[in-house]
C-alpha cells in the first residue's frame, strides 16, 4: 500500500508539473517491467499454497504450478521497478538536470556516471525510446515484430550505453577536478516552502511509521499482511505530498 | 613502422612508448607497442581502416583508457609531461580536449552557454572569466547567435560546434578529434577542417585528427600517422604517406593521389592546391573550357512517371523546441525503379524527411508523395533495428530468409546481432526493413537509406555500394541521403540536390558533382572538367590530354 501511494504520489507530483508525457513513458516502461516480473515471478517460484494454476511438466522448469502467492510476490517486486521508474522519470523532467548536476558535483565529485545516471538517463532514454519506436515501425512485415519486453530490454541497454559515454565526456570536461563548483548560487522560488514542508512531513510519517513496526507483507506460504494506523497515515502523506505541486496558481511552471 | 621524415618535438604535448591496451572480455590487443611523440603546434592526421586503433589511440591520449574504459594496459602514455597511469582524464581537463564522433553523447548541460562553460565551472573560475572565455570560443567558432539556444534544438553540425567550444574553452594545448566531420555536410566538414587548421596556427594547439575521408584534411596537416592492427603502420609527411598508401593500403589513398598514380604523373598531390598546380604545366589550365556549361541558373529538373517514387509540390512541416517549420518546400520529385540516386545538400536541407516523408513517417502540409510498390527505409542508427538476440530470432521463416539472401548476408542465425561487424549489421538491419517486402525475387519498388556511410572506411563504402548496385538490379529504385560525395559519385547514376527544403539540382551524378565547390568531388575539383567526377574520368581525362594510354 505504501509502494503504490508513494508511485501514485510520485505520478501526481509530476503531472502537476506538466510532466504528465514523462510519467506515461516511465509507466509504460515500468508497467511492461512488472508485468515481466508477475510472469517470471509466476512461473519460475515453486512457493505459494493457493494453486491456481497447473501447467504440467515444463523442459528446464519441472513441474510448474502457478500460484497466487507468487503472483503477488512478482506484484510487489514490479511495484518497486514501477515506482523507480516513476520517480526517476518525474526527477528528470521536472528538475532542471542543469541544478541537478551541480547539485550532485558537490556531493559526489568522483562518480562521473552517478551524476549522469541522476541528471541525463531519463533523457536519453526518451529521446532513446522516439528512435527506436520509429525503427520499430519500419520493420518488415515477415521480421519479427518488437515486444514490450524486447523494447524495454533495447531500450534500458541502449540508454546505459549512451550514459557511460556522456560519463566519459563529463570526466573530460574536469567533473572530478577537486575545486569548488563555481555555478551561480540559486535564486529562490515562492514554492519552495511548500516542497520543503511537503518534504519534511513524508520524512516525518515515514520516521513515525518505522518507530510503530512499519508496515509487514510476506506472501508465503500464504499471503499475510498487516497495515497499522501509521502506514495508512504515511500512504496519505505521500499520496498529498504528490499535489503539492498543484497547489497555488500555476503550478511550478514559470515560477 | 614506416618513417619518412624524422619529426623533431622539442617539447611533446603527446608521447606513448611502447604502449599496448586491450578492453576488457577482449583477447586481442587494440593498440600494441605504439611509440608515437606530438609536437608542440602540429597538426597530425590519424590515417587507418575501420577497427586499426585510431579510437584506441585517441582515448589512452586523453586518459580514457585505462580509467575509464578498463581493460590491461602496458607502456607509457605522457599528456603535457603527466603519466596516464596516474592522471586521469579530468586531472587532464586542463591539457588535452577530445571530441568524439557522436556528438550527441558529448553534451551534459541543457542550454548551449551552459555546456561551454561547464569545465570552467569545474575548474572554479569566477564569472567575469566564464563570460570572457565563453565569448570568445564562441566567436572562435562563429557560434555566438547559439549560446542562447538549448542543447535540444540544434542540428548535428551545430551540436558538432559547440562540443568543440566546450573541448576549447579552457584553452587545451592539445585537441584530440575522431572522425569529427562523419555527421557533417561537406561545407560544415570543410569548414571544421580550415577552423582546426587557424586554431592551429593562432593559437597553437596541437592537433590529433582521426578522419577516414582523407582528401578532406590532408592539405591541412604537418603529418600523418596510420595505423594498421593497433600497430603504427606509417609516421611521416603527407607526400609520403600517400605513397605509402598506394604501396601498401590503396584504400587510403586520396583520389587525386590514386588518379595522379594511374595517369602515370610523376609527383602525388596533397590536395587540390598541389594537384592543379602540379597539372598545370602538363595540360591546359584546368576549367578553361567552361563553354559547354549550362549557366541559365535554373535547376535541371528530370521528368518522368515516378514509378517507385513522385512528388507532387510536396511540403512538409516539422515542430522543433516549440517551433515550427517548412522543411520541405514545393518538392517536384520522380524516380523510376533501377534507379540509383544520391541525396544530397547540406544539414537541415530536408534529405532526411525527404525519405521519412516517403516511409509514411511524416505526413506532407500540401501536395503528395506516392510510393507505389512498397518502401523500405533504413535510417541513420541501424541498430535500432536490432532488438533481438539473435539473427534467427529477428528474422524467422521464408520471409526472413529471403530478406538476408536479398542483402547477402550470410550468418549463422544464433549469433548475435551485436557480434557482428559494423557492415554486416547494416545489411540485417536492411534485411529487416525488407522482410516481407520482396515477392519471390523482386524487392520493394524504392530502398532508401539515410547516410549510410558514418564511420565507413573505403572498403566497407565499396561494399555498400556493391550492395546497392545488387539491389537497383533486381528492379528496386535505392535513394541514398547522404554528404560523402565520393561516395555519391561511386555509386550513383543520378543525384538530387536540395537547398533549404527546394529541389536545387537533379541530374546525372557527372553534371551535378562537377562544377561546384562544396557539393564536388576532388577529382572533379582539381580537373574542372564538365562530367569528370571519379578517379577513372579523371585518369581517361588526363590521357586524352596528355596524349597516354588511360588504364585497362
Amino acid at each position: 500500500m505504501v509502494l503504490l501511494a508513494g508511485t501514485v504520489g510520485a505520478a501526481l507530483a509530476g503531472v502537476g508539473a506538466g510532466c504528465g508525457r514523462a510519467v506515461l513513458f516511465s509507466i509504460k516502461i515500468g508497467g511492461a517491467i512488472a508485468a515481466l516480473m508477475i510472469l517470471v515471478n509466476g512461473l519460475v517460484t515453486e512457493r505459494g499454497a493457493t494453486v491456481l494454476l497447473r501447467l504440467g511438466e515444463w523442459p528446464l522448469f519441472g513441474a510448474v504450478d502457478v500460484t497466487a502467492e507468487a503472483l503477488m510476490a512478482g506484484a510487489v517486486i514490479g511495484l518497486r521497478a514501477l515506482g523507480t521508474m516513476v520517480v526517476i522519470g518525474v526527477w528528470s523532467a521536472a528538475v532542471d538536470p542543469d541544478r541537478v548536476l551541480t547539485s550532485v558535483h558537490r556531493v559526489a565529485r568522483r562518480s562521473a556516471l552517478t551524476a549522469t545516471l541522476v541528471s541525463r538517463l531519463v533523457p536519453l532514454a526518451v529521446a532513446d525510446q522516439a528512435r527506436l519506436a520509429e525503427a520499430s515501425s519500419l520493420r518488415g512485415p515477415a521480421a519479427t515484430p518488437v515486444g514490450k519486453a524486447a523494447a524495454a530490454r533495447r531500450l534500458l541497454a541502449g540508454s546505459l550505453d549512451r550514459s557511460v559515454d556522456v560519463a566519459a565526456t563529463l570526466e573530460l570536461r574536469g567533473y572530478s577536478i577537486g575545486n569548488k563548483d563555481s555555478a551561480p548560487a540559486r535564486r529562490r522560488s515562492r514554492h519552495d516552502r511548500r516542497f520543503l514542508l511537503s518534504g519534511l512531513a513524508i520524512l516525518a510519517a515515514l520516521t513515525v511509521n518505522l518507530l510503530a513496526g512499519g508496515s509487514q507483507f510476506d506472501p508465503y506460504p500464504t499471503i499475510t499482511w498487516h497495515f497499522g494506523p501509521t502506514s495508512l497515515l504515511l500512504a496519505a502523506v505521500l499520496v498529498l505530498g504528490g499535489l503539492v505541486t498543484r497547489s497555488g496558481s500555476g503550478g511550478i511552471r514559470g515560477s | 613502422m614506416e618513417v619518412d621524415a624524422p619529426i623533431t618535438t622539442d617539447r611533446p604535448q603527446l608521447l606513448l612508448d611502447g604502449f599496448s591496451c586491450s578492453y576488457p572480455d577482449s583477447d586481442s590487443f587494440a593498440l600494441r607497442e605504439v611509440s608515437l611523440t606530438v609536437g608542440s603546434g602540429e597538426f597530425v592526421v590519424l590515417a587507418g581502416r575501420s577497427g586499426s586503433g585510431k579510437s584506441s589511440l585517441l582515448k589512452a591520449a586523453c586518459g580514457l583508457i585505462p580509467h575509464f574504459h578498463g581493460g590491461t594496459v602496458s607502456g607509457t602514455v605522457m599528456v603535457g609531461g603527466r603519466d596516464t597511469s596516474e592522471f586521469g582524464p579530468g586531472d587532464l581537463a586542463d591539457l588535452v580536449g577530445y571530441l568524439a564522433q557522436d556528438p550527441e553523447t558529448q553534451v551534459v548541460s541543457t542550454t548551449v552557454s551552459a555546456e561551454i562553460e561547464l569545465p570552467l565551472r569545474f575548474r572554479g573560475d569566477g564569472d567575469a572569466a566564464r563570460a570572457r572565455a565563453v565569448e570568445e570560443v564562441a566567436l572562435a567558432l562563429a557560434i555566438p547567435d547559439l549560446l542562447d539556444r538549448t542543447v535540444a534544438s540544434l542540428s548535428g553540425g551545430e551540436l558538432q560546434r559547440v562540443a568543440l567550444a566546450a573541448a576549447l574553452v579552457t584553452r587545451p594545448s592539445l585537441i584530440l578529434l575522431d572522425e569529427p566531420t562523419s555527421q557533417l555536410d561537406p561545407v560544415a566538414g570543410d569548414e571544421l577542417i580550415w577552423l582546426l587548421r587557424r586554431l592551429n596556427e593562432e593559437w597553437g594547439v596541437s592537433v590529433v585528427l582521426a578522419e577516414h575521408r582523407l582528401e578532406r584534411c590532408l592539405a591541412a596537416a604537418d603529418r600523418v600517422v596510420a595505423m594498421d592492427r593497433g600497430s603504427v603502420a606509417f609516421d611521416g609527411r603527407p607526400e609520403g604517406f600517400l605513397e605509402f598508401a598506394l604501396a601498401v593500403e590503396p584504400a587510403l589513398a586520396t583520389p587525386a593521389a590514386r588518379m595522379f598514380s594511374l595517369a602515370g604523373l610523376p609527383s602525388l598531390p596533397v590536395g587540390v592546391r598541389q594537384a592543379r598546380s602540379a597539372l598545370s604545366g602538363l595540360v591546359s589550365a584546368p576549367g578553361a573550357d567552361r563553354s559547354d556549361r549550362n549557366r541559365s541558373g535554373d535547376p535541371t529538373v528530370r521528368v518522368g512517371n515516378g514509378r517507385a517514387l513522385r512528388c507532387e509540390d510536396l511540403w512538409v512541416e516539422l515542430s522543433s523546441a516549440g517551433r515550427s517549420a517548412d522543411v520541405l518546400r514545393g518538392v517536384d520529385l520522380a524516380v523510376e525503379p533501377g534507379e540509383k540516386v544520391a541525396l544530397m545538400g547540406r544539414n537541415g536541407a530536408g534529405k532526411s524527411t525527404l525519405l521519412r516523408a516517403a516511409a509514411g513517417l511524416v505526413p506532407p502540409v500540401a501536395g503528395k508523395v506516392v510510393v507505389r510498390g512498397g518502401v523500405a527505409l533504413l535510417t541513420q542508427n541501424p541498430g535500432d533495428y536490432l532488438v533481438r538476440e539473435s539473427v534467427g530470432a529477428e528474422l524467422e521463416g521464408p520471409g526472413g530468409r529471403a530478406a538476408l539472401d536479398a542483402v547477402g548476408l550470410e550468418v549463422d542465425p544464433s549469433v548475435d546481432p551485436r557480434d557482428l561487424s559494423g557492415g554486416e549489421r547494416q545489411r540485417l538491419a536492411l534485411a529487416i526493413a525488407l522482410a516481407g517486402r520482396t515477392e519471390g525475387d523482386a524487392l520493394p519498388d524504392l530502398v532508401a537509406l539515410d547516410e549510410p556511410t558514418r564511420g565507413m572506411d573505403r572498403s566497407l563504402k565499396d561494399g555498400l555500394a556493391h550492395l546497392i548496385e545488387t539491389i537497383a538490379e533486381r528492379g528496386a529504385a535505392v535513394v541514398v541521403a547522404t554528404h560523402d560525395v565520393e561516395f555519391a559519385a561511386g555509386f550513383a547514376d543520378r543525384v538530387i540536390l536540395l537547398g533549404d527544403g527546394e529541389l536545387i539540382a537533379d541530374s546525372d551524378t557527372g553534371e551535378v558533382l562537377a562544377g561546384g565547390w562544396y557539393f564536388a568531388t576532388e577529382i572533379s575539383r582539381v580537373l574542372d572538367m564538365p562530367g569528370v567526377v571519379t578517379v577513372e574520368d579523371g585518369v581517361v581525362a588526363l590521357g586524352q590530354m596528355t596524349g597516354r594510354e588511360g588504364p585497362e
